[in-house]
């Protein structure tokens, strides 16, 4: 299953088989040909065994999809959970009270801190100091890792105050919550954000100061913008060249295709341009929305424009959330007020449901449909890392003759790091299995 | 003192003002996610006004009366041990460092509370549970210190649910004393009886007017329409001894065919007392606590013993503990029934399973007395529990000063103290031999000497094998010692048979060297031994010396062996069932495992062996040693606090029994 | 209170590493990678833990590779392609003791439900070329191909248990993890029942604890996704349930995260199979 990495080089050419990509989540690995200069292939190749879930909802009631697609993903399913829910209610037409609408932001804060604390302390900053893992890297860095297993607690905290437990939270219904939430409950965590928040700002600095390599990708950015907000459960689709479309609608724009190599499906705009989607996108189209705490924090790196067009950047744009994120929990907790019921009620019923919304890497999109008797007929769930995947290949396509002139290990080492630069979640990236019926009987 | 007082409703809070005066926690009825439960009150504004509740098999409803009235409810979901025996209760904490270890007991400071809305049915459970907590050598010190600090204000039930039958458990409706304060509720305010100093001391500073005679009727009659309206449904006249006599009834399994083994209905009953221990340690084992939380014996765990053996494996083994221990052995152990009728196990069954509907099935009014499996009371030929030495609830710090390894998988330990009841132990005693991170295994004591004593341990699993393990100068935490010991005066002047199994032979050895020591004051004495191979036979030294003794008859079997053993290969039995001696004067002493004693025991009943002069040893799974964990029932027995050593008559046809 | 068997010397493999640095590996199958997350959402002891323990294949987490020889193995997910089979099997030679963690390697997981459906249809209906893609005819538990030495449930796993379980790997005590009813942990915690009080189907009665009591808690039923306890008599709950919802509703309850484990498998097959066996014919969306 782990075959070792294997770098083969003749004149000029290059051909890297990084068999198993490691410090991402799931299993998927990486090809690279490079002939005479010119890259033959790039692949990110997904070998995460399918799990068939858009086949496995199918009869479900709502509440069961909310548990369900979950399991699509260890590392965030609130984004899953927030997506789907968000779906249904919009589909079935239910209001919910501002203080779930609250509840529910404060939870996705929680997922984007964990998720994003992992991936920057845990996952993308070994590569930068040079080690194996950050378990390695804690023998001369300890002081960096704890403070980012500290952020990491903080987040999973919150998502277990509100979700019950950090993976797989339990709370999320169709309409609101489970349960209703006490104020004192709420506001027991603002000292562990407080101190989350402190951590973040120092992140900030620390990965602000990294040696990246320069790069420059010129491709499409998509991401949600809300008018108010930093975009997270609602907002509408933008992107880098004027794509401005209603979060329901992601079909009418993107597209999802099988390739060989890969267990998932690969999204593309409908023109066939692949986009790229997570936190350089979001802070690059809807950064005049972020936490003023995070916006200074933003400001003060002076990278804004790097962010845009280095993926080795996003490391910085990942800490400008993780600001983001605990201050607007921070604020969340102060303002909180019960809701006055745990739950809207709602009558099962038929309905075409859809949604988008903004995972800790990017946009996640669903759509189901409802049958008489509210169950689901059909099903399509797309996870950010399916859409970045054709991304991916493209930057490897530009960046790969960069690193011609680097011995063997230095070029594998800088190809995985670029990989792992878009936090590819290839757990998530394994169900993107559309429903194609017609040709049954 | 007037006989009653009356509190007008609107001065309910001056009660609780007055409840409240130094520090004291008010804990009352309150609702909470769809039920009544007893919790932290301000003010009786939390109190569930105009609220009923309707209870049935696996259900319960709130429903609104629109009334004023605050305890029309009957009873909570929680009942007061989660009070006076929280789920969760830490033990001890040790810390290891190096060869030295400490074991400190926690305890708690019992929190101050009132309990407020206690009805008849829990006034009585709260006492029988008492009795239950307190009945070990030393007392539950955690259950005593809380119940000492409760004050107590019942409240007479103005109404019974569908599931209510204190009326058949003789526990209620009406609250005859028992309380600090008493209270009934009328619509238009509480007749306040005064039931201690303590009560008397909190009402009397309130001015209350003397209730009125009519107030004092109300209350009456009140009380009255309940006892009319919950009848008699379970007759519990006899309701022991039939239910003893049924243990073999083919309805036992009916039910199982039910019943979840969720073990809801012993934890919500207010009466039911067992516990398991968990230890908690940090990553390296060197500082770990102990903790005991509520178990039940729906549990697997309980009738666990080494080698994943179990006592109790099916679900009807274990509801049979259940209902026979609430309405029959319970009285065999505190001279009361188990239960006071209080309807929770009914209502909070996931799957409704009624015990008045069991127990009308299991054991009807009408049953013919069968036989009775096990004697009833001392005075029909149980031993009285005088061999035990009271047992410390502390933990004394022994050193290992030498390990000798018996077997591939057993050692002696050789431990010094100079403790005194330990050193005052009797044969057939044991101790709770505890270590840092690790359980809390029962062990024998092996031999006692005058600086201490020996434990012959096998290692079946994970303490055993650290245990094992041990080099001279560690130290261990020994609780003990602990039970009921062999009788060996019993054997004076009479002759003595030891068969010994295995790892059985260690708590004989004391009995072996208390007999040899006096030797011409026994008859013959005889010693059959068995092993599962040569090479698991215990003490072979000295057995070996003892067989050549002229006035001492060693004979040795073993299971399996290979050809270079010369001795006899078969069971234990094979010893003697074919000898010549007279079992009428012998007294008989047997350890070994289970299948092997029931195996001797038989074969000695036909050497004509009475079975009063035959002494065993139990193995159970054992969690506190005292008789407060429950784990180690056997029929009426504890089998820690009883036993471990029992005659055979005295078990009567609990010995042997299938999943008791 | 039932627990599982200690961690001492055993029967395959050989021990690799020494007693005091145990030999660590984690591998994933067909999961969602929540239950490898959980060693590190253990963020307030992690570093201190990997002091004491050789964690030598961990690829979510650090880009040493191992293929064996290990102490432990933490096998995830459920084997789901012929290629897992394979790999499985040569993991268990170089693997001293081999633990399932989470409800997809014990259990097979919410995938397990397609195996009530037929595979090549399933395929045909769910790939436009189901060439490209490898699946086994059903997702099944690492049980069901290798022998396993111990489990660790849940969906996702414990973090408590999962600490428990190191701990006492590290100092050779028996893992605590009771294999009794999650009602246990729910009245200890003093949870008001959701089923007798609202009517709430609940599977905690059948399942094992491990999560205290987690959904009750939180105001809804327990949806079973640390498997079947011990002695879990699943037919006389789905019994009861059927008092007040239909079949399907009852066979429904049961096809969560563990359906294939055989209580609950029963219960679904006495219920008339999972829901959505039969697809409905419709027009899909675009790709
Ligand atoms: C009165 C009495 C005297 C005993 N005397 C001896 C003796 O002299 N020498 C000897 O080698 N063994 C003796 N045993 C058996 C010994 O107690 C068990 O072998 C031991 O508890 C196993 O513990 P463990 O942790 O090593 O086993 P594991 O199998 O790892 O764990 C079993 C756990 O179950 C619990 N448990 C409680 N009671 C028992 C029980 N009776 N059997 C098994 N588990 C139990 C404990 O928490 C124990 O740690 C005696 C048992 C009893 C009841
Ligand atoms: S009688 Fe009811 S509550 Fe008690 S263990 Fe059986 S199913 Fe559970
Ligand atoms: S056995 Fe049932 S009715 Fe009796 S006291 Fe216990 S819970 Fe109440
Ligand atoms: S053994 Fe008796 S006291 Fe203990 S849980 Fe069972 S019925 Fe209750
Ligand atoms: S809520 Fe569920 S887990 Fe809790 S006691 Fe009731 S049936 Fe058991
Ligand atoms: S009652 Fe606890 S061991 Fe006997």
């Amino acid at each position: 299953m782990h075959d070792t990495d294997t770098l083969t080089e003749s004149s000029g050419d290059l051909a890297v088989d990084i068999a198993g990509l490691t410090r991402v989540e799931g299993e998927g690995s990486l090809r690279l040909k490079v002939r005479n200069g010119v890259v033959e292939q790039a692949r990110l190749e997904i070998f995460e065994a399918p799990r068939y879930f858009e086949r496995l909802v199918v009869g479900r009631t709502p509440d069961e999809v909310i548990d369900i697609v979950a399991r699509i993903c260890g590392i965030c399913p609130v984004a899953y959970q927030m997506t789907a829910v968000h779906a249904f209610e919009h589909g079935l037409g239910i209001e919910i009270d501002p203080a779930v609408r609250a509840l529910r932001r404060l939870l996705y804060c929680g997922e984007w801190i964990e998720s994003h604390a992992l991936h920057v302390y845990l996952l993308h900053l070994p590569d930068f100091l040079g080690y194996p893992s950050a378990l390695d890297m804690a023998h001369d860095y300890r002081a960096a890792v704890e403070a980012g297993l500290t952020l990491k607690r903080a987040g999973n905290k919150l998502v277990e105050m509100i979700g019950g437990r950090a993976i797989h939270p339990v709370s999320v219904r169709v309409g609101g919550f489970s349960r209703s939430f006490r104020r004192t409950e709420v506001s027991a965590l603002r000292e562990t954000l407080t101190a989350a928040l402190g951590i973040a700002l120092q992140t900030v600095d620390l990965v602000a100061g990294l040696d990246t390599p320069e790069f420059e990708r010129d491709g499409r950015l998509v991401a949600l913008k809300h008018p108010h907000e930093y975009p997270m459960n609602e907002g509408r689709i933008v992107s880098s060249d004027g794509l401005d479309l209603a979060l329901t609608d992601w079909r009418s724009e993107f597209a999802e295709q099988q390739v060989p190599w890969s267990n998932a499906l690969q999204s593309r705009g409908r023109d066939g341009r692949p986009y790229l989607l997570g936190p350089s996108s979001r802070i690059t189209l809807a950064g005049d929305q972020l936490h003023p705490t995070a916006a200074a924090a933003l400001a003060r790196t002076g990278l804004a424009g790097e962010i845009a067009r280095n993926p080795y950047r996003s490391i910085v744009a990942r800490a400008v959330e993780l600001v983001d994120a605990a201050a607007e929990a921070l604020d969340i907790i102060e303002a909180y007020q019960p809701p006055a019921e745990a739950a809207t009620r709602w009558r099962p019923g038929p309905c075409s449901a859809a949604w988008a919304t903004e995972a800790p890497r990017g946009l996640i999109f669903h759509a189901y449909e409802l049958d008489e008797q509210g169950l689901v007929a059909h099903a399509q769930i797309v996870p950010p890392t399916s859409q970045n995947q054709a991304a991916i290949e493209a930057d490897l396509a530009a960046f790969a003759p960069r690193v011609l002139h680097l011995s063997h290990d230095e070029a594998t080492l800088r190809i995985e790091q670029l990989v792992r630069s878009y936090d590819p979640c290839i757990s998530c990236a394994t169900h993107f299995l559309d429903l194609r019926v017609e040709n049954l009987p | 003192m007037p006989a009653a007082y009356f509190l007008p409703r609107a001065e309910l809070d001056r009660l609780f003002e007055a409840l409240a005066v130094d520090g004291r926690r008010i804990i009352g009825p309150t609702i909470a996610d769809g039920a009544v439960v007893y919790d932290e009150l301000d003010s009786p504004a939390g109190l569930p006004h105009g609220w009923m509740a309707d209870t049935a098999p696996g259900s319960y409803r709130l429903r609104s009366t629109g009334g004023e009235r605050a305890f029309d409810y009957v009873v909570a979901l929680t009942s007061w041990k989660r009070f006076t025996h929280p789920s969760l209760v830490p033990l001890t904490r040790s810390r290891r460092d190096g060869d030295q270890i400490v074991v400190e007991p926690i305890r708690e400071d019992a929190p101050k509370l009132a309990f407020v809305g206690v009805r008849a049915c829990e006034l009585a459970a709260l006492n029988i549970q008492e009795r239950a907590m307190r009945a070990g050598p030393a007392g539950d010190p955690d259950h005593a210190a809380r119940r000492d600090a409760a004050l107590i204000v019942a409240v007479e039930c103005a109404a019974a649910t569908s599931t209510c039958f204190c009326t058949s458990m003789a526990s209620g409706p009406e609250v005859d004393g028992g309380a600090d304060l008493m209270l009934s509720e009328l619509d238009d305010g509480f007749v306040v009886r005064v039931g201690s100093e303590a009560g008397a001391g909190v009402v009397g500073p309130l001015g209350l007017r003397v209730a009125s005679p009519d107030a004092v009727d109300r209350a009456g009659t009140q009380v009255a329409a309940v006892r009319a309206a919950i009848g008699d449904p379970v007759p519990g006249d006899g309701l022991p001894e039939r239910l003893r006599a049924a243990l073999d009834h083919p309805h036992w399994a009916q039910v199982a065919e039910r019943c979840l083994a969720c073990a809801n209905c012993t934890l919500v009953c207010p009466t039911c007392f067992c516990t398991s221990v968990g230890v908690a340690s940090d990553l390296d084992g060197l500082d770990a606590t102990t903790e005991r939380s509520w178990d039940s014996c729906f549990s697997l765990g309980f009738g666990r013993v080494a080698g994943d053996a179990n006592f109790r494996p099916k679900v009807r083994d274990r509801y049979r503990q259940w209902l026979t221990h609430k309405f029959s052995t319970w009285w065999d152990q505190f001279g009361s029934s188990g239960c006071v009728g209080c309807g929770r196990c009914i209502a909070w069954c996931p799957v409704g399973i009624d015990v008045r509907a069991e127990l009308v099935a299991i054991a009807p009014a009408t049953a013919p007395a069968g036989p009775i499996p096990w004697p009833l009371s001392p005075a029909e030929g149980r031993a009285p529990a005088a061999l035990a030495t009271a047992a410390p609830a502390r933990h004394v710090i022994a050193t290992v000063r030498s390990v000798m390894p018996e077997t591939v998988d057993s050692a002696t330990l050789r431990l010094v103290t100079t403790d005194e009841a330990l050193l005052g132990a009797r044969p057939g005693q044991f101790v709770m031999v505890e270590q840092p991170a690790f359980a809390t295994p029962p062990i024998s004591i092996s031999r006692i000497r005058p600086d201490g004593l020996d434990l012959t341990i096998r290692s079946a699993g994970a303490a055993t094998a650290v245990l094992t393990g041990l080099a001279a100068g560690a130290q261990v935490a020994l609780r003990g010692p602990l039970g009921r010991g062999w009788p060996v005066e019993a054997a004076i002047g009479r002759d003595v048979v030891i068969v010994a199994g295995g790892i059985g032979l260690a708590p004989l050895r004391p009995v072996i060297e208390a007999v040899l020591a006096e030797r011409p004051r026994f008859g013959a004495v005889r010693l059959y031994l068995g092993a599962r191979t040569p090479h698991d036979r215990l003490f072979v030294a000295e057995m070996g010396e003892i067989a050549g003794r002229a006035d001492v008859e060693v004979a040795e079997i073993v299971d399996r062996a290979g050809p270079e053993w010369l001795g006899r290969v078969g069971i234990v039995t094979q010893l003697f069932d074919q000898a010549k001696w007279d079992g009428s004067r012998a007294t008989a002493f047997v350890c070994g495992p289970e299948r092997m004693m029931q195996a001797t025991v038989a074969t000695l009943k036909g050497r004509g062996v009475d079975p009063a002069a035959m002494w065993l040893t139990l193995e159970r799974n054992m969690a506190c040693g005292v008789g407060t964990c429950g784990h180690c029932q056997l029929g009426p027995f504890f089998v820690c606090r009883d036993g471990p050593v029992f005659s055979v008559a005295e078990l009567g046809t609990a010995f042997a029994r299938e999943g008791l | 209170m039932e627990t599982q068997a200690p961690i001492t010397p055993g029967r395959r493999g050989p021990r690799a590493g020494t007693p005091q640095r145990p030999r660590i590996g984690i591998v994933k199958f067909a999961s969602c990678d929540g239950c490898q997350l959980t060693l590190l959402d253990l963020e307030d002891e992690l570093l201190a833990i990997a002091a004491r323990v050789d964690l030598v294949e961990f690829a979510e987490a650090t880009s040493h590779r191992s293929a064996g020889p290990f102490d432990v193995l933490f096998v995830e997910g459920s084997i789901s392609t012929p290629e897992q089979a394979e790999d499985i099997a040569r993991l268990r030679a170089v693997s001293h003791r081999l633990v399932t963690i989470g409800a997809c390697a014990t259990a097979g997981g919410i995938q397990a439900i397609r195996n009530w459906f037929d595979h090549e249809e399933v395929r045909a209906v769910v790939y436009p070329q189901p060439g490209y893609v490898d699946s086994l005819a059903q997702a099944r538990p690492v049980a069901d191909f290798v022998a396993v030495d111990a489990e660790l449930r849940g969906c996702p796993i414990s973090p408590a248990q999962l600490r428990e379980f190191l701990v006492a790997l590290v100092t050779g005590r028996r893992p605590q993890l009771p294999d009794e009813a999650v009602c246990l942990e729910c009245k200890r915690r003093g949870v008001v029942c959701v089923a007798v009080a609202q009517g709430i189907p609940c599977l905690g009665p059948v399942t094992r604890t491990g999560c205290g009591a987690l959904c009750p808690a939180y105001g809804r039923g327990c949806y079973g996704c640390f498997g079947p306890r011990e002695s879990a008599n699943t037919a006389s709950l789905a019994k009861w349930l059927s008092d007040d919802r239909s079949a399907s509703d009852v066979g429904r309850l049961f096809a969560g995260f563990t359906a294939w484990s055989p209580p609950f498998r029963a219960m679904i097959d006495a219920h008339g199979g999972p829901p959505g066996q039969v697809i409905p014919v419709k027009e899909t969306n675009d790709a």
